[in-house]
């Protein structure tokens, strides 16, 4: 008996978001759910940012530290080398520096490397702020001014700052990243919340908070599942903006990225260990519905652009 | 159609006779109902209830044992296809592939690897399935051979038996009788002397198609012969094949109750490039396979993979929980603080986090609440005072503290002076209610 | 319908110092509130209670019954306390309810004390660890519990199933679950099982002018399911009957006259059945 193969249509579709001025990188505009190529359109491939940051990366494994070396000293030669040797397709510049248990770098320090970076390379900048949500609404405010013209992603706007962000996002014509706490309606609710202040809900990139393998992967994969199939499948105009997982920032921090092979013998060769960490990270929200990540190993950025190329 | 529990409690005999291990006819019914028993179960059951039953009460994907003895795997019995619907229910197996032209060193070296692959992670065992042997010599003495020599290294692995060739199967699966192994290999051209082997040796049989429907034709075709046991294959090879094709299987057997593909799905993601062959692993993990089949044992790969498997076969309705002790956040000393909360994951990962980004070294003393949150647990009788005291007069950490302090949650600001009755000498402060006013209230605190 | 008036809960600031301080006052108008709006049964809920629970269950099962000619609801996971209540309770008023049994193996002496008090009781469709997946897994564990009744020798008329109300705010699919629960629990014996939620919970993290929204529609969606009884704020539950004509006419397809009500309950209606995304301004979108 020949099997009904069902195929399934959805009445929704993800925006399409479109970065960058000289190159540009483009992502989402799907109509089904993630790489289900075989049920309808799926027009463009997930982006992949590498990440850099507006001071040293201290804090970073050897793993990773060692691959930028010297270039890592100084955010613009970061970029160029990200850009020139990595072939980046864009570049995500992390502003941790500006954080007050940091350097506490200033909003103004902060837009001149910005400006500095935008100036060195081609490629489409994504700018995240720190986290600390108060200092990030000064910054990133800097920082959209400072990247005027450039259709950057500016991020991240949350529940406790996104009015002054947004706000100035949408001054400068830049897309932004709504970053929420591992629950859909709480999601839901901030992409409301943007939106009602006349932000263009399809300048929205949702962040619904990543997870590293191991460490609450679960729930981001679930909440990413279930969003997609918001905009799918309820047609949900407020969850139909593509999604962004910051898988690098997590998936460095764990012990599994970090401890020798002497110290855990059983977990195998550290380097492999730590690449493998933020690779399965990213192919596993891939599969659950993410089309902008930002990523900090080569290697990792090149398995994972193979997996895509098999997908 | 499937029957309501209701529905197939008006067939059952309704003597509540417990024989079936449930209370009641109605309770065993509602299992029936889950997919959750087999008719089976019920010794007096009538037969024409049990022609009404029988495909109503049978699993979307035929549950199947792969292997004997303790490190036998379980395998099919899915109902779903995304994991915030239902917990997946039996964990992909992950099989290494040997060849019977390795060497008889590398051979062993693969299965004291595999043997010594047991890892233990947040509270679960976890290690490494099976093997495959493939008949790559295409010498039927050569496969009894390197299977012989597997079976006498570790004879409780799991095996799969890889080979198109019904008498170098036969002479194979003769080395290892009663360990239900898979014989993989049945095709459209072999299908009636690999069905007959795998009867002959009880073996579940792996069964191969170029196509959905040819699968679809092949499986009805080797079912009608009297094997109902079996794994399959798409032929799927590529991510993206693998992927459509495990997806329109599990939406035909759950969607469309297809029979002829509610079997569990074998996947190969053999790859020269190890960290493709990682993401391709992942994939078949997450999405769908039964079992995944890779070229290599490293430990590293083993651990990203058992820790995927173990994180999306986490039951949705059922919280992960952390282990119940006192947790340092930063360079702690006598002066640092000590937080107390409960022992659900993302209560803990949000408040480590918060804590973390304080930078403020914290003991962080986690308690056993059965994953609840802390209202819930508190509301639960799981998070009370007495047992808060007695948690930290246990774990002893007052001798390693200057100031007696203990903050609570703002959730169970409530709590607070009955721990301090139960805890004397003990100073309780309330904390905020959520993780996000931590750092402030950390900060502000010192 | 019974309601049970849930108002005089450990979690409310002003009944728990009322409890703390032994003030009689605000328990007995809260309870003499609730009776005038409809109560036929006042909840007690104080909690675990570990430490003075037998006591404190005493002093409230008398207040409210000084106050009201209402039997009680005993709210607690603590057994002794429970027990204690039951002993002062006066049962001319009608016979107390235990809230509650579950599958939790803790709470099967509650079960007993039902027995052996002659009382009714709530069985909570939970296990331990772990909610329910759907409404199956709720009448899977619902006829387990009616199986320990009958094994203890508790009428089962004496039993109230309840589904678990889960919040929106967090557990969107449930809503619908437990309606679909609350039909099927009935099915399962005849005469039909009786039936009983925490309706507020439902709407319980949502934003305070939304609360009354979501509670009302959720209530009249349950009622016409068959629900026996609802632990209820009585007040909000004559509001509900009053709108259930017009609620009733959207959840039937009609189109009713004032254009605000009708968005206002087909969306919080979309909202319950899942057909929409929860968010917290649901009702702006």
């Amino acid at each position: 008996m020949a099997l009904a193969a069902p195929a399934e249509t959805y009445p929704g579709k993800v925006f399409e978001v479109i970065i960058g001025t000289e190159k540009t990188a483009v992502f989402g505009g799907e109509n089904v759910l993630p790489f289900h190529k075989f049920d309808g359109s799926v027009p463009n491939r997930p982006v992949i940012a590498y990440e850099i940051q507006d001071v040293a990366p201290e804090d970073w494994p050897d793993t990773v530290k060692n691959v930028y070396g010297d270039a890592a000293s100084d955010p613009v030669k970061w970029a160029i080398f990200c850009q020139n040797e990595l072939k980046a397709e864009a570049i995500a510049l992390r502003l941790i520096g500006t954080h007050p248990d940091r350097q506490d770098r200033s909003a103004e320090d902060a837009a001149k490397t910005v400006r500095a970076v935008l100036d060195a390379i081609e490629v489409p900048l994504i700018i995240l702020g720190s986290n600390h949500v108060e200092k990030d609404s000064a910054v990133l405010v800097a920082a959209a001014n400072a990247a005027s013209g450039c259709n950057c992603i500016i991020g991240k706007a949350q529940e406790a700052n996104y009015k002054t962000i947004a706000a100035a996002a949408m001054a400068q014509n830049h897309k932004l990243i709504a970053m929420s706490e591992l629950d859909i309606n709480l999601s839901k609710q901030l992409g409301i919340l943007i939106t009602q202040m006349g932000f263009d809900k399809e300048k929205l990139i949702t962040d619904p908070m990543c997870s590293a393998l191991g460490y609450g992967i679960e729930y981001t994969y679930s909440v990413m599942e279930r969003i997609r199939l918001a905009a799918l499948a309820q047609n949900d105009a407020v969850m139909q903006p593509p999604m962004l997982a910051d898988i690098g920032m997590y998936a460095w921090k764990v012990k599994e990225s970090q401890a020798a092979e002497a110290d855990l013998p059983q977990w195998g060769s550290l380097k492999e260990r730590g690449i493998a960490w933020e690779v399965v990270t990213a192919g596993a929200l891939l599969l659950a519905g993410a089309e902008l990540l930002i990523m900090r190993h080569p290697e990792s950025v090149s398995a994972v652009q193979k997996f895509i190329d098999e997908l | 159609m499937a029957l309501s529990g209701v529905e197939i409690f008006k067939l059952l005999p309704k003597t509540n006779c417990k024989k079936c291990g449930h209370p009641t006819c109605l309770a065993f019914a509602m299992k029936l109902a889950q997919r959750q028993a087999s008719l089976d179960a019920c010794p007096d059951v009538s037969e024409e209830a049990k022609i009404k039953l029988g495909e109503a009460s049978a699993p979307p994907f035929r549950p199947i044992t792969f292997g004997e003895g303790a490190k036998a795997v379980k395998m099919g019995e899915e109902t779903v296809l995304f994991r915030h619907e239902k917990k997946f229910v039996n964990p992909c197996a992950i099989v290494v592939a040997v060849k019977d032209t390795d060497s008889e060193e590398s051979i062993k070296a693969v299965v004291a690897a595999l043997l010594d692959s047991e890892i233990d992670r947040v509270g679960q065992r976890l290690r490494l399935d099976g093997l495959l042997i493939s008949n790559e010599s295409g010498d039927p003495a050569k496969l009894a051979q390197a299977v012989a020599l597997v079976a006498g290294q570790g004879a409780e692995i799991p095996l799969i038996i890889s080979t198109t060739d019904s008498s170098a199967a036969d002479a194979a699966l003769g080395k290892i009788p009663g360990k239900r192994p898979i014989l993989y290999g049945a095709n459209d051209s072999n299908a009636e002397a690999m069905a007959e082997t795998a009867k002959k040796h009880k073996a579940i049989l792996g069964v191969s198609a170029p196509s959905l429907d040819a699968l679809s034709d092949l499986t009805d075709k080797i079912k009608a012969m009297g094997v109902e046991d079996m794994v399959i294959d798409t032929g799927a090879r590529t991510a993206g094949e693998i992927l459509r094709n495990n997806t329109f299987i599990r939406r035909a057997a759950i969607k469309k109750s297809a029979k002829s593909v509610g079997y569990p799905i074998i996947s190969f993601a053999q790859r020269d490039d190890d960290m493709l062959e990682a993401l391709v692993a992942s994939l078949c993990v997450s999405k769908y396979s039964s079992i995944v089949v890779l070229s290599s044992i490293e430990k590293w790969k083993s651990l990203a993979l058992f820790t995927l498997r173990q994180n999306i076969y986490t039951d949705p309705q059922v919280p992960m929980q952390v282990e119940q002790k006192i947790y340092d956040i930063g360079e702690t000393n006598a002066d640092a603080p000590l937080m107390i909360t409960t022992n659900f994951s993302l209560t803990f990962f949000i408040v480590s986090g918060e804590v973390e980004n304080s930078k403020v070294p914290v003991r962080l003393a986690v308690m056993d609440s059965e994953g609840l949150s802390v209202l819930t647990a508190w509301a639960a009788g799981k998070f009370t005072a007495s047992k808060i005291a007695q948690f930290i007069q246990e774990s002893g950490v007052e001798n390693q503290i200057s100031k007696k302090e203990l903050i609570i949650p703002g959730y169970v600001a409530i709590l607070s002076g009955a721990i301090e009755e139960k805890l004397p000498g003990w100073k309780v402060i309330v904390g905020p209610r959520e993780a996000n006013a931590l750092p402030a209230f950390l900060k502000t605190k010192n | 319908m019974l309601i049970i008036g849930e108002k005089l809960s450990i979690i409310a600031k002003r009944v728990r110092e009322a409890m703390l301080n032994k003030d009689k006052g605000p328990i007995q108008e809260i309870a003499a509130a609730q009776w005038k709006a409809g109560s036929g049964m006042i909840d007690a809920n104080i909690g675990p209670a570990e430490d003075n629970g037998e006591e404190l269950m005493q002093w409230m099962v008398t207040t409210i019954q000084e106050a009201v000619p209402l039997p009680v609801c005993l709210d607690t996971t603590n057994f002794k306390a429970v027990e204690a209540g039951l002993i002062v309770h006066n049962n001319q008023w009608g016979k107390p309810l235990i809230n509650s049994t579950s599958n939790d193996p803790e709470r099967f002496p509650m079960l007993e004390l039902a027995v052996k008090h002659n009382c009714q009781i709530i069985g909570l469709t939970v296990g331990k660890g772990g909610l329910p997946a759907d409404a199956e897994e709720r009448s899977a564990i619902a006829a387990e519990i009616m199986g320990r009744a009958m094994e203890y020798g508790l009428p089962l008329e004496d039993l109230y199933l309840d589904p678990l109300v889960l919040q929106i705010a967090t557990s969107q699919d449930h809503a619908l679950q437990v309606i679909r629960a609350v039909k099927m629990f009935q099915e399962m014996n005849e005469p039909p099982m009786k039936t009983v939620v925490g309706l507020s919970n439902v709407s319980n993290g949502c934003p305070k002018h939304v609360r009354p929204i979501l509670n009302k529609h959720y209530f009249v969606m349950l009622m016409n399911a068959g629900l026996t009884a609802a632990i209820a704020d009585a007040n909000e539950i004559a509001e509900a009957m009053k709108d259930k004509p017009l609620i009733d006419d959207v959840l039937a397809g009609r189109t009713i006259d004032d254009a605000a009500r009708m968005t206002e309950t087909q969306k919080t209606i979309d909202v319950l059945t899942g057909k929409t995304l929860y968010a917290h301004s649901y009702l702006e979108m």
